[in-house]
């Protein structure tokens, strides 16, 4: 399989602390690739980087083949580079349905906004529900589904979904990873990070390792598995 | 106590606070979208002011007529400061506070700048001029013909810019911004087209009320400190960068000021302002529809 999106020697952090060091790493396309790191490791830092919300100190992002990592985050999205925060950052003071909506603010989604936004509503029957509530006042799991829908909406090619179970109560972090495969279907390709290590192996088809901002480890699901690398970064967890 | 039922007060309090609501609004976008300071939005409603004057005196256009073209170009004031001090400002920050206190230092410098440079150019006298002044009679109120327009025009401004805030995507946007800056660029808004749209939409906004203002009141290149209080009283009772509570904040102050004002004298008025404001502060400083706000 190809790379869609590609990190060569990424350097990341914020103002003089350095947080990635050199990292290179590739998402397969239509694949599902995984992040493992324990907290601090740098995945969040990683992910706000390609998304363009941080600024890369050093390196390259390629996407599709081209550079975007000068490139501003509205435009990354336009591209269909998409990123699902870690903390859901859905707007709270705006109903569901406002915040699907403005998920596909950029100019490639807007025209389909009604189209997608039913193929999200038959996605998650539960944010069609609430699509008038106001998105502060739902559960965790409903705001990680609306921030899920929210970046479909985008019309991504990428999905970067940022630790999209953390916090979740375990029937509801089952729930989103059986959501996952199906994103897959729907053509995404996607970048997860996550802490729940077993079932992010089982899910994606080839994995990184980060530990204090670098690379140690990379390999296919089951190769990891078997890594000492792998259970060490997760040990005291 | 008759007098707090006379429509003739009702009728002031409506003009007076659809005008605060309207000079609030744009201070609010402005506010709410980056976090700055303007301390010198109340000259944008004089520049306003002193555009409907000249038009009139000069070329007898009726500043109603002339509202778009002096919306255009204190929307235009806008765009220029943003372009060249904040955007700057708004990229090179990284705190709140500290843009905060740099914006509202910045546009203490503004604000003195174009009061000077108006009075250099247009003296300091107060000025006037006489439009729509017929007075009508309707169910007891005499009411002037420019303060009718001024209460019409407002009320349709303000239903304008909510409509377009709540319906359209680029509203929308307006209002994601306000909530969550990291959010707003997650989703992929173009955070600087929509921060010079709102100094644009504020500017704008301000100048037409400055324009409303000019039809029935004296105008001089000092008058516009008194509407940047009242604003900040209106946001600051409405919640900082909640539209809605804002307008609604801002017929209350109309309100409390006509009636307040009746029933003690005109003297108190300023006194008034700057003590709801120091109150506000002290007793429910997060306004009266505030909400806590994400970063």
């Amino acid at each position: 399989m190809s790379a869609i999106l590609q990190a060569r020697e990424l350097v990341s952090g914020y103002g003089d602390v350095r947080i990635l060091h050199a990292v290179d790493l590739s998402v397969a396309e239509g694949g599902i690739t995984a992040v493992l790191g324990s907290n601090g490791a740098g995945k969040t830092t990683l992910f706000r980087t390609l998304a363009g919300l941080l600024a890369a100190g050093a390196g390259h992002i390629e996407f599709c083949g081209s550079p975007i990592e000068t490139l501003p985050s509205h435009v990354r999205v336009e591209r269909g580079v998409v990123l699902v925060p870690e903390g859901r950052l859905v707007f709270p003071d705006m109903s569901v349905e406002e915040n699907l909506r403005i998920g596909s603010v950029n100019a490639r989604a807007r025209s389909k906004c009604s189209k997608t936004l039913s193929t999200v509503y038959d996605l998650f029957p539960r944010l069609d529900e609430r699509r008038s509530q106001a998105a502060g006042t739902l559960s965790g799991g409903e705001q990680q589904m609306l921030a899920l829908g929210r970046g479909l909406m985008a019309l991504p090619k990428v999905l970067l979904l940022d630790e999209p179970t953390l916090g979740l109560a375990p029937t509801m972090a089952k729930q989103i990873f059986e959501i996952i495969p199906n994103l897959v279907e729907l053509g995404l390709s996607i970048l997860i990070a996550e802490q729940d290590v077993h079932r992010t192996l089982q899910c994606a088809q080839f994995g990184y390792v980060l530990e204090n901002g670098k690379v140690a480890v990379s390999g296919t699901g089951p190769e990891l598995m078997q890594t000492p690398a792998v259970s060490e970064a997760f040990l005291g967890h | 106590m008759d007098i707090l039922f006379s429509p003739q007060l009702l009728f002031s309090a409506l003009v007076l606070g659809a005008l605060y609501a309207l000079i609030a609004l744009g201070l609010n976008l402005v506010y709410g979208t980056m976090r700055l300071l303007n301390i010198a939005h109340g000259d944008l409603v004089m520049i306003g002011a002193y555009a409907a004057f000249w038009l009139f005196t000069l070329t007898g256009i009726s500043p109603l007529i002339g509202l778009p073209v002096i919306a255009v170009l204190t929307a235009g004031v806008g765009v220029a400061l943003y372009s060249v001090l904040f955007r700057g400002q708004l990229e090179g920050t990284q705190s709140v506070a500290q843009l905060e206190a740099n914006s509202l230092l910045l546009f203490f410098g503004i604000s003195v700048v174009l009061q000077n440079v108006m009075a250099l150019a247009f003296t300091a006298s107060p000025r006037a001029y006489r439009h729509l002044d017929d007075v009508y009679h309707v169910a007891g109120v005499a009411m002037t013909g420019n303060r009718v327009a001024t209460l019409l025009i407002a009320v349709l401004v303000l239903a304008g810019v909510v409509i377009f805030l709540k319906s359209t995507i680029y509203g929308l946007a307006v209002t994601a911004l306000i909530q969550s800056r990291d959010a707003a660029k997650v989703v992929g808004i173009n955070v600087s087209q929509v921060q010079v749209g709102s100094f644009a939409l504020g500017f704008g906004v301000a100048g037409i009320a400055g324009a409303l203002i000019s039809m029935a009141e004296q105008i001089s290149p000092f008058m516009g400190f008194p509407f940047t209080i009242a604003a900040f009283v209106v946001i600051i009772l409405g919640g900082l960068g909640n539209i809605a509570g804002g307008i609604i904040a801002g017929v209350l102050l109309g309100f409390i000021e006509i009636y307040a004002v009746a029933l003690t004298s005109a003297t108190y008025r300023s006194i008034l302002l700057y003590g709801i404001f120091v109150g506000v502060l002290l007793i429910r400083p997060q306004g009266l529809f505030g909400k806590t706000r994400g970063g």
